[in-house]
């Protein structure tokens, strides 16, 4: 019959519903309680209505049968206010966080719940992968990262936040030690691509261009690649062996790099794609840096320039007495350096501790090695007495609003005082340096912001030329390295996207769509944390202060297996596990409504009682999909009206439970979840394996999903036999022994029964093996020798164990398990 | 009619099948001692006496004959032999007999022949329940026998279907790990023989060979030496497994591949370490007969092989270089040599499963069998004797243990107890009793208790049910700390060697 759905005409069978026909013809209503194949729901969500020509009311779409010329409309404003009003009620009732807030703070976009879950469970290659997906430089960044997610983490409602960036560290460290796996690469597309800089932005950038298949040329005006990291960042907080090992991991992918190639004197834009290259990414970091602005500047030695000779490996007399200008990573790594190179330090910084711009945990680390922190003054003037200096310094207070109301720090009348000094050091930062404009005739039409900055667009990189892109410090200024990683990574996003000819379909979702418990700490209900017993954050080894400023040596020592799997169980699992099944999400960002005015405050305690499942009933929104869906009567599902619009969910697992997990997939949120299923995940994200149940006899098809070599869950396809999507406990739930410590890992021999079992190689098992069989057919006849095959293996090994008896024993002694 | 099989817990989705079927008017007959989950919701429940399946089913028959409930014409067109069956079932089986040997009263043994006799579509479903009784065979001949006479068989929704206990038993035997036939069911015969000499080229034995049972009976003669043990625990599945233990300790070389350490290890000389079902590719065939690709979802652990690897590394240490690049090259040379397999190729598996007989790549599969006759031209109703369990209940040992699976576990426990939150549910074995014979007995729910069989002893704490009648009680095997093997009868099917894991005769002491 036909039918008109929004104005176009279908031909659909007789006797489907509105909402099946729909769907089949790929139309788009909205429903979130349907389900197909069972009754009705008790509490229809109504979403699925639909306007009706020459019906007054809207009716619902899920239970209106198709009738031919029916003429049906599926997103008037009338239904679209009628939807909304829906969703804003269920909003209203809704608590919990659809991203953990550490995950999206993290600039790298990094799944960190999902890598501490990995870690949690052991799996450590698998937690690697998943930081690589984002950031390809985990051993550095694991160093040096300024943890942006670390004060979002929740945990601090607790006790004190997860040692993310310490986890971070340590898979990477295990992955040095033990080995990893190298990342899948597309195959050649032959398209080249030049970066300029190996710094970390450009590293990035080459990392997953090449992933994509792109041949990659980096060009690096020093004699070796890192950036900042390989000549700003002292050895005892980035060895530089590490950082060869990264940056050797990713030139081993197939990346070209040209060392002492310098932008400007060496080529230019114009060159380069003269030579080939179909893009180039510019990320030559900002290396300019600020001078003092006092007299007697010019006898200051500006720290970056101190460091690169540091990390050179130039021996540098610093002298007995150092003093130190500025609040920055570099100043308080070169006062660090001076520490070790066995000078009394002294910072001078024109604000409050908490103002500098150094990690406060590295200006810990300082003081604790001696460094003396001088704050509120400023140095007036630097004189130079001979082969000593003489700094004059003023104590500061804060200056009175100026016209944008900032405070700035000025010198107090009558405080000033005289530092000695052998070396005086500034540290003030850097500034962007326009010189590129002058290499070639494309670089003189890049655009640049008033600052002098190079302009590039915030999600893609893009410069304002076409095939140019650029990023990292040099676009951003000087930042931090997971900043520079991201950029590189959007540029190679982005360039792929420009080489294959493909439009960037957006995947990105407005954070607006998302629940939260609170964007800030002091928002989030505290009591919902209290029964958690508290357990303090796994303390980082480090050397002893006064041992390591005799060398230079890392300071910190990194988790050990055992204190990194603790670490990561303390982990508060924020984000929600249902994520990548959420439907009501789905409806809310396919209708437009915002989150604007969720609940603020949990209604429900997390259940974890049942051995398999978890039950948030915070994320419920009274589907009934649960119940409907259950052939045993496990679940009992009661709603009380509490009247003025408030609810109470009583949900209860019953006895009558037999845990086949059925529920959990039917559920549209993350009000119940599987508790093997830890890491979250984005719709559609890990590969999905069509497989067999390893269990019994009904051989049920399974989909495993699966990233990065762990199994993330399993399901079954409802369209596939014997099964159409049903599993028991054993299918759904019985996987998670492939990655016990109990397996088997090593063949096992004894020449005798009473010996105890040697670890062997597989040559010495088998020639054993196959020597004894040869000496029991040579002394005894084949027939005293069988095979017994086994139900839990495949055909083809099956096959294999009757013709290894038959053909190559000689015997028909072959048997299996099948009367068990 | 679901007889002598507890799918919702052994095979779980199959068991929810059966309900959904329930809730659209499916009429269901359970025939089982112990009143399982379906047993409780069916129309009839037949609480059949360990041991009383063959005078049973035979009532059933009786019942079919005398009231000619019977299809004639399709045992006219189809079948042989009835007549003989006929006067059997007249001159061997009494009313009384049936009711005596069988435990059922003769009226509800009469509704149930009637129903199933008159439905216009039966199926039966069986299992283990079914097979491992010493009268094993002859109670599947029975089944046989009901399908037959009444022609529910080669339409949609009729048959009879023995439901496979692990994922690919039905392919471990279509694949021939059978002492007495090639892959593919070719019988072991001249030209069969001929057949695969040509394509594997070597001479091959004539000699039969021993099943499993004799196998173990042979060692213990001192005429078996050595076994090769893929993925099957021996040592804690096989029934009275002290004397397989004995057996095992007098073989010059046992080797077992597995995924983690077995009981039978203790038994090993070498134990390989294998990569389980996530971790290969190949194909498994499952109870329907359907064919069906497993794929690699993980890596094995670094040092552990698939199967089918370390046999091929052996099978080069022997002289006999097979060199296999992949389960896809091994499947190739299975269906060359398999008619029943040879349409099948991994390319169509990879779009849709397909059951066998598949003889041709455009063949669709077979769903159905004999829905156009028997290969052997008529099919042949069996004369099913009965034999009686290998041991009764007596004074000294007056219950009955019955074996059989939980849900929450599965056979030797090695996958299930290694995985997250089995244990929490099912932490251990115990054994069910009957709240009355608890009483007697002073046992109270909870209590460990001594089990004591002819042939051993282990503890367990008693679960006290009504899932078993008075004189019953049930336990699985799962664990390696209750090896309740150790109780299990000696008596097998002689045919079949399939032991009698249904009934040994118990003694309980509280302790
Ligand atoms: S259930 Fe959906 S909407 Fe709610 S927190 Fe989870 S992902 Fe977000
Ligand atoms: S796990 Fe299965 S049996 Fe238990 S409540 Fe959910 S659907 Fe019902
Ligand atoms: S638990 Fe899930 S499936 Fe059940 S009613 Fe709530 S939202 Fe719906
Ligand atoms: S009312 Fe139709 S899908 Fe919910």
């Amino acid at each position: 019959m036909e039918i008109t759905i929004d104005g176009q005409k279908f031909e659909v069978k007789e006797g489907i519903t509105l909402l099946e026909a729909a769907k089949q013809k790929g139309i788009y209503i909205p429903s979130l309680c349907h389900l197909p194949g069972r009754d009705p729901s008790p509490r229809p969500c109504g979403l699925c209505i639909v306007e009706i020509e020459g019906e007054p009311e809207p009716v619902r779409a899920c239970e209106t049968r198709v009738r031919p010329g029916l003429c049906v409309s599926t997103n008037t404003s009338r239904l679209k206010e009628i939807r909304r009003q829906i969703l804003e009620t269920l909003i209203g009732r809704h608590y919990g966080d659809c991203k953990a807030p550490c995950s999206a703070a993290c600039p790298g976009g990094i799944n960190v719940q999902g890598y501490i879950a990995h870690i949690a469970r052991g799996e450590f290659l698998a937690a690697l992968n998943l930081i690589k997906e984002k950031n390809p430089l985990p051993l550095s960044v694991g160093r040096v990262c300024p943890r942006f997610c670390e004060p979002r983490c929740r945990r601090v409602l607790v006790d004190q936040p997860i040692a993310i960036n310490a986890l971070k560290r340590f898979v990477a460290d295990w992955a040095l030690a033990h080995g990893e796996t190298i990342p899948e690469r597309l195959p050649e597309t032959g398209k080249r691509v030049a970066i300029i800089g190996a710094g970390p932005a450009g590293l990035s950038a080459a990392y997953y261009l090449t992933l994509y298949g792109h041949q990659v040329t980096i060009f690096e005006a020093e004699e070796e690649a890192g950036g900042m990291l390989r000549w700003a960042i002292p050895n005892f907080r980035l060895p530089v062996e590490i950082l060869k090992h990264e940056v050797q991991s990713i030139i081993n992918l197939g990346v070209k790099v040209k060392y002492g190639k310098r932008w400007g004197r060496d080529f230019n834009l114009k060159t380069l794609f003269e030579a080939g290259f179909e893009a180039a990414f510019l990320a030559v970091g900002s290396t300019k840096e600020r001078t003092l602005d006092v007299e007697g500047q010019e006898e200051a030695i500006p720290a970056l320039k101190f460091l690169k000779m540091i990390k050179k490996g130039q021996s540098v007399r610093v002298g007995e007495r150092v003093v130190i200008i500025g609040g920055g990573d570099a100043a308080i790594d070169t006062a660090r350096v001076c520490r070790r190179l066995g000078a009394e330090v002294t910072l001078i910084y024109p604000r409050s501790r908490m103002e500098m711009l150094a990690h406060q945990r590295e200006i810990r680390e300082a003081e604790k090695e001696g460094v003396t922190l001088f704050l509120m003054a400023t140095p007036l003037r630097i004189t130079r007495q001979g082969s000593r200096l003489e700094v004059e310094v003023a104590r500061t207070i804060l200056s009175e609003p100026d016209e944008r109301g900032v405070r700035r720090p000025i010198p107090m009348p009558g405080t000033q005082r005289i530092f000695k000094a052998d070396t005086v050091f500034s540290a003030m930062g850097q500034r962007a340096d326009t010189a590129f404009r002058s290499y070639g005739e494309l670089e003189a039409r890049l655009k640049t912001s008033p600052g002098g900055q190079i302009k590039a667009n915030p999600s893609t990189q893009a410069t304002n030329i076409k095939g140019v892109w650029a990023g990292g410090d040099f676009v951003s200024g000087p930042r931090t390295v997971i900043q520079a990683v991201a950029a590189g990574r959007r540029a190679a996003e982005s360039i792929n996207l420009y080489l294959c000819g493909t439009k960037k379909t957006s995947v990105f979702v407005s954070p607006r769509f998302n629940f939260s418990r609170g964007k800030r700490l002091d928002e989030v209900d505290v009591s919902q944390y209290q029964h958690i017993p508290s357990r303090p954050r796994e303390a980082m080894p480090e050397r002893d202060p006064e041992l390591r400023i005799t060398d230079c040596d890392e300071v910190e020592l990194g988790y050990t297996p055992e204190m990194a799997i603790r670490e990561a169980k303390r982990c508060l699992k924020c984000g929600c596990l249902g994520l990548h099944k959420c439907d009501f999400r789905e409806v809310l960002i396919k209708e437009g409504v915002s989150v604007t005015n969720p609940l603020k405050k949990p209604r429900y305690e997390i259940r974890e009682d049942h051995p398999f499942i978890n039950l948030d009933l915070n994320k419920c929104i009274r589907c009934f999909k649960c119940v409907r869906v259950c052939d045993y009567g496990g679940i009992e599902l009661d709603i009380i009206d509490l009247g003025e619009g408030i609810e109470e969910i009583h949900l209860e697992f019953t006895d009558k439970c037999v845990s086949c997990g059925s529920c959990v997939d039917v559920c549209p949120t993350g009000a119940l979840t599987k508790k093997a299923a830890v890491v979250p995940r984005a719709r559609g994200e890990g590969k999905k394996i069509n497989s067999v149940c390893p269990y019994c006899g009904t051989g049920c098809n399974i989909q495993i999903i699966v990233k990065s070599n762990a199994i993330l869950e399993i399901t079954a396809d409802a369209q596939r036999p014997p099964n159409y999507g049903s599993l028991c406990v054993k299918g759904r739930f019985g996987f998670t022994f492939y990655k016990s410590k109990d397996r088997l890992t090593k063949p096992l021999l004894r020449e005798e029964l009473d010996e105890a079992f040697r670890e062997v190689s597989w040559d010495e098992a088998l020639d054993f093996v196959a020597a004894r069989i040869k000496k029991i057919v040579h002394q005894y006849g084949p027939h005293t020798f069988g095979v017994l095959s086994s139900s839990r293996c495949t055909n083809e090994e099956n096959y294999l164990a009757q013709k290894l008896a038959r053909a190559i024993i000689g015997t028909n002694n072959v048997d299996n398990c099948a009367r068990v | 009619m679901l007889c002598g099989a507890n799918p919702t817990e052994a095979h779980p989705v199959v068991g929810q099948k059966i309900l959904h079927a329930l809730k659209k008017g499916t009429k269901l007959i359970v025939i089982d001692p112990r009143k399982t989950y379906l047993a409780a919701r069916a129309d009839l429940w037949l609480s059949v006496r360990p041991g009383g399946n063959i005078p049973l089913l035979c009532g059933m028959l009786k019942v079919i004959i005398e009231e000619k409930l019977y299809n004639k014409d399709f045992i006219n067109q189809f079948t042989e032999h009835f007549e003989a069956l006929e006067r059997y079932l007249a001159t061997e089986w009494s009313v009384e007999r049936i009711e005596r040997l069988s435990g059922v009263p003769w009226v509800f043994i009469e509704q149930a022949a009637r129903l199933y006799a008159r439905a216009e579509k039966a199926l039966i479903l069986y299992g283990l329940g079914v097979t491992e009784h010493r009268g094993g065979t002859n109670g599947v001949i029975c089944l046989a026998n009901l399908t037959l006479a009444c022609g529910h068989i080669g339409r949609a929704g009729t048959g009879i279907m023995p439901l496979r206990g692990q994922n690919n038993v039905q392919g471990a035997c279509d694949q021939g790990t059978l002492p007495y036939t090639y892959p593919g069911y070719q019988p072991l015969t001249e030209d069969t023989l001929a057949k695969f000499e040509e394509a594997w080229g070597v001479k091959l034995p004539r000699q039969p060979g021993l099943m499993e049972e004799q196998m173990y009976e042979e060692a213990l003669k001192g005429n078996f030496k050595g076994l090769y043990i893929i993925g099957y625990d021996v040592a804690q599945t096989q029934a009275n497994i002290a004397h397989v233990w004995k057996a095992l300790s007098r073989m010059e070389l046992v080797v077992v591949q597995d995924i983690f350490f077995p009981l039978t290890g203790r038994f090993a000389h070498v134990v390989l370490p294998a990569a389980s079902m996530l971790e290969k590719e190949g194909t498994v065939t499952n109870g329907e007969r359907r064919i069906m690709r497993v794929r690699a979802a993980v890596s094995p652990p670094p040092e552990a092989w698939p199967d089918w690897k370390i046999l091929c590394e052996l099978s080069k240490r022997l002289g006999y270089e097979i060199c296999y690049r992949s389960p896809r090259d091994i499947f190739e040379e299975m269906r060359f040599l398999m008619p029943i397999y040879a349409g099948a190729s991994y390319e169509r598996l990879d779009s849709s499963e397909i059951c066998w007989p598949v003889p041709e790549e455009d063949h669709p599969g077979t769903k159905i069998l004999y829905t156009n006759g028997f290969p052997r031209g008529k099919a042949s109703f069996g004369i099913p004797r009965h034999w009686p369990p290998g041991e009764e209940p007596d004074k000294e040992y007056p219950l009955i243990l019955i074996t059989g699976r939980r849900l929450y576990h599965y056979n030797c426990g090695s996958m299930t107890t290694h995985s997250d939150g089995f244990l929490e549910v099912c932490p251990e074995e115990c054994i069910e009793i009957n709240p009355r014979d608890a009483l007697a007995l002073g046992i109270k729910d909870g209590d460990l208790v001594r089990i004591i069989s002819r042939r051993g002893e282990i503890e367990a704490k008693a679960k006290l049910s009504n899932r078993v009648l008075p004189g019953q009680t049930f336990m699985a095997f799962h664990f390696k700390d209750r090896l309740t093997n150790i109780l299990t009868s000696e008596a097998v099917d002689p045919k079949t060697y399939t032991p009698e894991y249904k009934i040994t005769a118990v003694r309980i002491q509280p302790l």
